[in-house]
């Protein structure tokens, strides 16, 4: 494939379920692992003479993700019917918004995979063209000879979320959607929850020549439910159009299927086919009019967005970007580690090493999740450690009260018990050794070792590090309980 | 002559309760007597439980003699028509797509009667999916005019109509689209309200043009029809076109002397039979005698109102009667492979033809390519012409016209011109596009036919318009008037 | 005179079988009630239509979940339903 020579312009309408307790226009619950139809009324099953009834919370969610991605909030917005008949569809009309949607505009900051997991990669900005509040259908399932339907997924409240054509890779696809996911989770909207279909994603793709302004002819994938589908989608879509375009033949205008399994695309109709929806406006539900005082109270509730926590943990507290890209991806996590970090502000960083290696690996071989699950997303609900306590053992470390390998040890017990640390410390005697006295003894004992006195005799014409051969036969004597920072001090000494 | 019981009106009735002259038992055992000797007759009713009716009337003699009556509709029947659903009773549309249902809740105006403690009297015959203006529509049965059996009682609501003209009922609901209350009202000699859009909550109706729709009561007499108002006439947080403010109210007594009546120019004129319009003018030179001012008032947009309601109409309906298609109740078709199939078949085997045409209407005017030049056009126009009508009402408190241009035709006689039909509900239809109330009050005849005239007035003007008919009805011998059956 | 009217696919898109008469028929009332519509073609119209109707954040509905039918009562007024699902002939390609 010549990708040198071809650029891929890419699209995305985002389908999340908004995190309420009740339907967009009915009050039926809903919820994932119900008994089939169990979450079904009137309104929701299209009885005839059912009305729809805006969801408030649905409407102020919608409001706050505009406001977390900047973009602007109409002073009006309104619903229209999209026809078209489907077994999953129970009035066989969809209510959305076409032309005045909650949210127009707007953009979305993504971060690239840099050289490596250590270095940050580059920043980009995605502009959204709008997002609007629409309407969920039910769930066909298939047995033998007929189908079965279940409605308890109809009317659940989904946000579309609608990008410019502004990305430019598989990679840029899935970082956007990566970085959707943070915002929308942060900030209390949606769930997005990919394994319970809380995220659908509908990818538009074309390719055109590199230098070319003019947009290709694009085909639509619709319904891909994960990350790693809509970038596979998009890596193969490329290369179909690509081979296409190679082999002399044109890119038709079409709506495609994934199928997840194989890894291959497939035509679900053509532009002939292309559904007419007569859409209009829907006459059961008045334009609504959205008040300035309601979006500056959401206004309030916008959380400092993901890469912005990033750059402030790196750049003023000195949090590696391998651990602060960590920390921002669930917001819980980073204000957790915000709390340790105010009861010992000196070694954000070391804070930071501790709950992202040590504390999400405890936590996630304890939720029995699967080697290489995603860690990010472990719950802290069973988190028995608290923050406070995280900053008082590394403040132990810190001032050399207990030493790096004591300190393991510590937070081992902590994980399991809840317990402090200086409790734990005091009980299991763990005080590091500072008494000078015996442990002079022992360093007189181990440089009067011959084995030892070529490293002695580098030190002593320069070599600052050949001290190090040093330390490990002491702390071993000491059985790691000795101070480091005591024994570099009087090693030196003895040393001259 | 003793006055039978049937012949009561509703307020009559009311007060005879609250004396204990009469118990709901005995008016509904009347009721049903009457019911059992005329329906098959004028087929208004499509379906009555005798069983409930009872329980219910007892359950209001109970209230009242434990003291704890709920109000002046206790203990009063109302014919309900069959596109308002009643908890655990069929709600047909009288179509055979929805013969099956049995509706599991109420509507809000269900509620609302029977926290009024009114008797949920059965299910009145209708055009179906209240398309038409004849009640020939329906797939159920024919109903006919009480006035002239071989003659149609109007429609949609020519059920509630005839019900009420027959004496087979006190009180009834309509519904009313494009003149579906009024009309029927206007051939059968009785009140219909439209409402104002808005004023009764439509949770629970069956849309037919969600826009447009509105419940209202059909009456013997004004007070009557005042009564059932009151009672229908609450917010809904389950509509959200209702309005969320209480509009009840005292019915005011009005000075003709202050009434600014207008009549649009040329009104009386072509396609307006020669007695409607006699009756007509009557009716503006009463009240004229009674000191009001008769102003002329110019509607230009008047001849755009039935095209723009016919397309506004069946596009909404189109999308309304979409959910018709088998799969979750009413009519299923048994032979199927694919879902598709399976609704296509469902939904041409349950719809009538009027249904079936106004579908591909409405679906023609939505579709591609001619939305623009249809649709969008008819929501111009109907902005152009509810400009107009409020202007208007700026200057004239009610404008009076004909309710429809000619008497109750021969049954059969319209059903092959769609087109004809359509054109019955030419006076009716501007209140619906521009939401405003409207009134037809009978005035006279046209040979042995009722006549009646339409009072159309500023949004929430109800009050007005009622007491402006009661002035009417007061020096006038048509209120409860019921032919000989 | 028919208005661009094609029967056989606005009877596609509206989810209804006719037959060749009442092709024929519905063609003819409906090419007869188009004309009739010209007007609205032909009138001098406001450039759009008002904003029907307008309501403020108090017409919305609180979060606050009611009381389902339940599948007992869903599938009590389905046609057809297995284990408190709807059944349908099998649904052949997954789009929609
Ligand atoms: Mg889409
Ligand atoms: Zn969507």
């Amino acid at each position: 494939m010549s990708n040198a020579e071809w650029e891929v312009v890419i699209g995305l309408e985002v389908h999340v379920q908004l995190h309420t307790r009740a339907k967009v226009f009915a009050s039926a619950p809903w919820g994932f692992g119900q008994e089939p139809n169990e979450q079904v009324d009137p309104v929701v099953l299209g009885l005839p003479g059912t009305l729809p009834v805006v969801n408030r919370e649905a409407v102020e969610k919608a409001i706050l993700f505009g406001l977390v991605v900047g973009a602007e909030i109409p002073a009006q917005c309104a619903w229209d019917r999209k026809n078209y008949f489907y077994p999953d569809n129970p009035k066989n009309y969809q209510l959305t918004q076409k032309d005045f949607p909650v949210t127009m505009g707007g953009k979305v900051e993504i971060e690239l995979p840099g050289a490596s997991r250590n270095v940050q990669g580059e920043h980009k900005f995605i502009r959204l063209h709008h997002a609007h509040l629409e309407e969920d259908v039910g769930k066909l399932s298939h047995s033998g000879s007929g189908s079965l339907v279940d409605y308890n997924r109809a009317g659940v409240p989904l946000l579309e979320i609608v990008s410019e054509p502004d990305l430019r890779s598989a990679a840029e696809a899935a970082a956007f959607l990566n970085a959707l996911v943070m915002m929308l989770t942060q900030a209390g909207v949606a769930d997005c929850d990919m394994e319970k279909g809380q995220l659908r994603c509908d990818a538009n793709v074309s390719i055109r020549r590199r230098g070319e302004t003019k947009l290709g002819t694009r085909s639509e994938t619709k319904n891909l439910n994960s990350i790693s589908g809509v970038r596979d989608c998009i890596i193969y879509e490329t290369a179909r159009q690509v081979r296409e375009l190679e082999a002399g033949r044109a890119i038709v205008q079409e709506t495609r299927g994934w199928n997840a399994e194989n890894g291959r695309g497939y035509v679900l109709r053509d532009k002939e086919d292309a559904h007419d929806y007569r859409y209009f406006p829907d006459p059961d539900i008045p334009t609504l009019k959205i008040s300035r005082e309601t979006v500056q109270r959401l206004q309030k509730q916008v959380p400092e967005s993901p890469y912005a926590r990033q750059q402030r943990y790196i750049e003023k507290l000195n949090v590696p970007y391998t651990a602060a890209s960590v920390l921002i991806a669930q917001s819980d996590l980073a204000q957790w580690f915000e709390v340790a970090v105010a009861a010992h502000p000196s070694n954000a960083a070391g804070i930071a090493n501790l709950v992202v290696n040590d504390l999400l690996r405890e936590l996630s071989a304890s939720s029995g999740a699967a080697e290489g699950a995603d860690i990010a997303k472990v719950s802290l609900a069973s988190c028995r450690i608290q923050p406070a306590h995280l900053a008082a053992l590394v403040k132990l470390t810190d001032e050399g009260t207990i030493s790096k390998q004591q300190a393991k040890e510590v937070f081992t017990e902590m994980f399991q018990s809840g317990q402090s640390p200086v409790q734990i410390v005091e009980s299991k005697g763990l005080k590091q050794n500072s008494d000078t006295g015996e442990l002079e003894k022992i360093i007189q004992e181990v440089i009067a070792d011959p084995s030892v006195a070529k490293s002695i005799a580098e030190y002593r014409a320069g070599n600052e590090k050949a001290i190090n051969a040093l330390k490990g036969p002491i702390m071993k004597r000491t059985q790691g309980k000795a101070n480091p920072v005591l024994i570099d001090q009087l090693l030196r000494k003895a040393l001259g | 002559m003793a006055q039978e019981l049937y012949q009561l009106s509703a307020t009559e009735i009311s007060q005879r309760l609250a004396k204990g002259e009469l118990t709901s038992r005995a008016l509904v055992e009347a009721l049903m007597k009457r019911y059992h000797a005329l329906n098959k007759k004028v087929g208004a009713f499509t379906h009555l439980d005798e069983a409930d009716v009872l329980a219910q009337a007892d359950a209001s003699d109970a209230r009242r003699k434990a003291g704890k009556t709920l109000g002046p509709l206790d203990g009063i029947p109302v014919g309900i028509k069959d596109n308002i659903a009643v908890k655990g009773q069929p709600l047909t549309c009288s179509s055979k797509m929805l013969a099956p249902l049995v509706s599991p809740y109420d509507a809000h105006v269900i509620e609302s009667l029977r926290a009024a403690g009114a008797i949920l009297y059965g299910r009145l015959n209708m055009d179906e999916f209240a398309m038409g203006s004849s009640t020939e529509n329906s797939a159920v049965q024919k109903t006919f005019n009480p006035w002239d059996l071989a003659r149609i009682p109007g429609g949609s609501s020519g059920g509630s109509a005839a019900a009420l003209s027959a004496g087979l009922v006190p009180l009834a609901l309509g519904s009313d689209t494009g003149g579906s209350i009024r009309q029927p009202a206007s051939h059968c000699g009785i009140i219909g309200l439209k409402p104002t859009y808005g004023l009764i909550s439509r949770y629970g109706l069956v849309a037919f043009a969600s826009s447009l729709d509105q419940i209202g009561p059909m009456a013997r007499t004004i007070d009557d029809c005042v009564l059932l108002l009151n009672a229908l006439a609450s917010p809904d947080a389950r509509d959200m076109t209702c309005f969320n403010k209480n509009h009840r109210q005292q019915l005011p007594e009005v000075a003709a002397k202050s009434l600014r009546i207008g009549v649009p120019k040329g009104v009386l004129g072509k396609g307006v039979g020669a007695e409607v319009a006699a009756a007509t003018q009557a009716a503006i030179d009463f009240y004229k005698s009674q000191g009001c001012t008769i102003i002329e008032v110019d509607l230009p947009s008047s001849d755009l109102a039935v095209p723009t309601y016919y397309v506004v109409a069946t596009a909404e309906a189109s999308s309304n009667l979409a959910r018709y298609d088998g799969v979750r109740y009413g009519h299923r078709s048994a032979n199927a492979k694919t879902p598709i199939e399976m609704m296509t078949n469902s939904r041409s085997e349950g719809f009538g033809p009027e249904v079936k045409r106004r579908i591909l209407l409405g679906t023609f005017v939505l579709s591609a390519g001619y939305a623009d030049a249809y649709y969008v056009r008819a929501l111009r126009a109907r902005s152009k012409i509810r400009a107009e009508h409020l202007a208007a009402l700026e200057k004239v408190d009610m404008l009076l016209t004909p309710t429809v241009p000619t008497p109750a035709f021969k049954a059969g006689e319209k059903i092959s011109d769609p087109l004809q039909l359509y054109l019955e509900d030419i006076f009716t239809i501007p209140a619906n596009l521009a939401g405003l109330p409207a009134l037809s009050v009978p005035c006279g005849k046209s040979g042995h036919l009722p006549v009646g005239f339409h009072l159309v007035g500023a949004p929430l003007s109800e009050n007005k318009l009622l007491a402006a008919a009661r002035l009417f009805e007061a020096a006038h011998g048509f209120a409860n008037q019921l032919p000989t059956l | 005179m028919s208005q661009g009217l094609d029967i056989d696919h606005l009877a596609k898109l509206a989810r209804l079988n006719l037959t060749a008469d009442e092709k024929k028929l519905y063609t003819q009332q409906l090419s007869q009630v188009l004309t009739y519509f010209e007007a609205l073609a032909k009138a001098d119209l406001p450039p759009t239509a008002d904003v029907a109707m307008v309501v403020d954040e108090s017409a919305l509905r609180s979060d606050e979940p009611g009381k389902p039918l339940g599948a007992e009562a869903v599938t009590k007024i389905a046609p057809a339903s297995h284990d408190g699902q709807i059944s349908v002939p099998r649904v052949v390609d997954d789009e929609s």
